[in-house]
């Protein structure tokens, strides 16, 4: 309860300060709409601040599946081939802190400006986090549970299935927390480029009629957006990894 | 070559890694048998290859030259037929399995119904505990998991590498006791590798003393006491002296 009340209180004195230091101040409000401002702009516009973050959660959400799938069964092919590994690994990590959003007017102009793009450019960022944690998850095991195994004459399969999978959870869910925030990064990156929907167009369209108090709002709703993405993946490491926790 | 009751066999075996300076020997012209139901230990200084040795037997490392038989069988066909059980310094339990699950895993691997494994966890004292996650046993409740496993689906060759090297003094008698309990009871052949030359003398039918590296066969000791052994065994003035011959044949 704690750990939500002190930073909830940090946020309300912030808004708080923010709030009279507009009025003392008299702060441009296309500059810097206050609060209440930009609370007024979201009871407007609720219905299509929702339908936008909806847009994009939803491309977000494909990526993100899309591409963690696809990074955790190259992963596992990883571990059968050593050919594979060595032909792709050393580019997924270059690649996993290279800023991908640099290609996303090529995307664009590839898959049009509907959400297919977008999905792309999420999968694309979610796919190299990934990629690393769960080739780091499958490989890093003890070896003497590898000794145990052999001894019993396991098949490459069991070894897969009751050893190195297991073992790689830890690492595929702090994968998949980098990466679920990155795919909403994806998204609305690829929404500014170029979109006809999405939070990243409604940001970018209210910008240029200088709605600053509805950019605000849209920001507040994606930023809810990505944390409650976030905070599902934190949840689900939390169940399924239940022996990495503290007792 | 050897008597028709050795269970396991060993032959001759050398083995040394390639390094960057050439070859670097690790194991010279080991030669040993023991009978089935035989409790054998190997002492050595550290670094002399004991650990290797007991991997070739139980063919997880190759040998670089000499054969291991066991029970007239290669040592590959003894591992694919689920012959060895290994014990290792950790208990390498699977912390994602609850303790009963873990205790099967050799079970489900090799498709046998050997023993029950509640049963075993019973034998070594952790009833009660079956549904725990490893990380809630200590150091040797874990150990003593691991034991159980390691006997589930009724191996003929257990083979131990210092498995009581990570737990303090008190715990390691009394894994002491109950190893030697539960040898009693199921005559399972057994190679103990330890450090320990006290533990050695108190568990085994014979202690095989190796040397520096590359380890050679340095004393095979016919341990002179009876069966069954009590605690206050290793207080004797007969004991100590047959600890401190072993002791002196390490130096």
């Amino acid at each position: 309860m704690r750990t939500i009340l002190v930073p909830a209180t940090t946020l309300l004195m912030l808004l708080f300060c923010w709030q009279v230091a507009g009025r003392v101040f008299h702060f441009n409000r296309v500059i810097l709409p206050s609060p209440v401002e930009i609370a007024s702009a979201f009871a407007k516009d609720y219905a299509r601040l929702f339908r936008e973050t909806g847009i994009t959660m939803e491309e977000s959400v494909l990526g993100f599946i899309l591409g963690a799938g696809g990074a955790y069964l190259l992963a596992v092919s990883f571990v059968y081939s050593r050919i594979i590994q060595e032909a792709v690994y050393p580019y997924a990590v270059a690649l996993k802190s290279t800023p991908l959003i640099a290609i996303a007017p090529l995307l664009v102009l590839w898959f049009g400006n509907g959400i297919l793009s977008k999905i792309v450019m999420s999968a694309l960022v979610a796919f190299f986090p990934v990629l690393v944690n769960s080739a780091n998850g499958l490989t890093s095991v003890d070896p003497d549970a590898l000794d145990l195994m052999k001894s019993l004459s396991a098949s490459s399969w069991q070894v897969l299935t009751k050893i190195r999978i297991p073992n790689s959870l830890s690492y595929l869910l702090a994968g998949l927390k980098i990466a679920s925030s990155m795919a909403v990064v994806g998204a609305v990156i690829g929404e500014f480029t170029g979109a006809t929907e999405g939070i990243g167009h409604l940001i970018n369209t209210s910008s240029y009629y200088l709605e600053t108090p509805l950019m605000f709002a849209g920001v507040a709703m994606i930023s809810l957006g990505g944390i409650l993405f976030f905070g599902l993946m934190a949840y689900l490491e939390k169940k399924i990894v239940f022996w990495k926790q503290s007792q | 070559m050897s008597a028709d009751s050795a269970m396991v066999d060993v032959v001759n075996v050398s083995k040394s890694y390639s390094s960057s300076n050439g070859a670097v020997p690790a194991l010279d012209g080991i030669s040993f048998s023991a009978e089935k139901g035989e409790f054998v230990s190997i002492i050595g200084p550290s670094g002399c290859g004991k650990s290797t040795l007991i991997k070739i037997i139980g063919d997880l490392v190759q040998p670089s030259q000499g054969t291991v038989r066991v029970a007239g069988h290669t040592s590959r066909d003894a591992r694919q037929q689920g012959m060895f059980s290994f014990v290792f310094q950790n208990p390498v339990l699977l912390p994602w399995r609850r303790v009963i699950d873990n205790v099967r895993l050799p079970l489900e691997i090799l498709g046998r119904h050997s023993r029950d494994p509640a049963h075993l966890l019973e034998m070594v004292g952790l009833t009660g505990f079956e549904t725990r996650y490893p990380k809630e046993l200590s150091g040797g409740m874990q150990q003593r998991a691991a034991l159980a496993r390691a006997l589930t689906f009724d191996p003929q060759v257990l083979l131990m590498d210092e498995p009581f090297g990570a737990v303090d003094e008190l715990t390691r008698d009394s894994l002491n006791s109950q190893l030697l309990e539960i040898w009693q009871k199921i005559r399972v052949t057994v190679l103990l590798i330890t450090h320990s030359v006290s533990e050695a003398v108190f568990l085994s039918d014979r202690v095989i003393v190796l040397s520096r590296r590359p380890g050679t066969i340095r004393e095979i000791l016919e341990v002179p006491f009876t069966r069954t052994r009590e605690k206050s065994l290793k207080e004797t003035p007969s004991f100590q002296e047959v600890v401190k011959f072993l002791r002196e044949r390490l130096e």
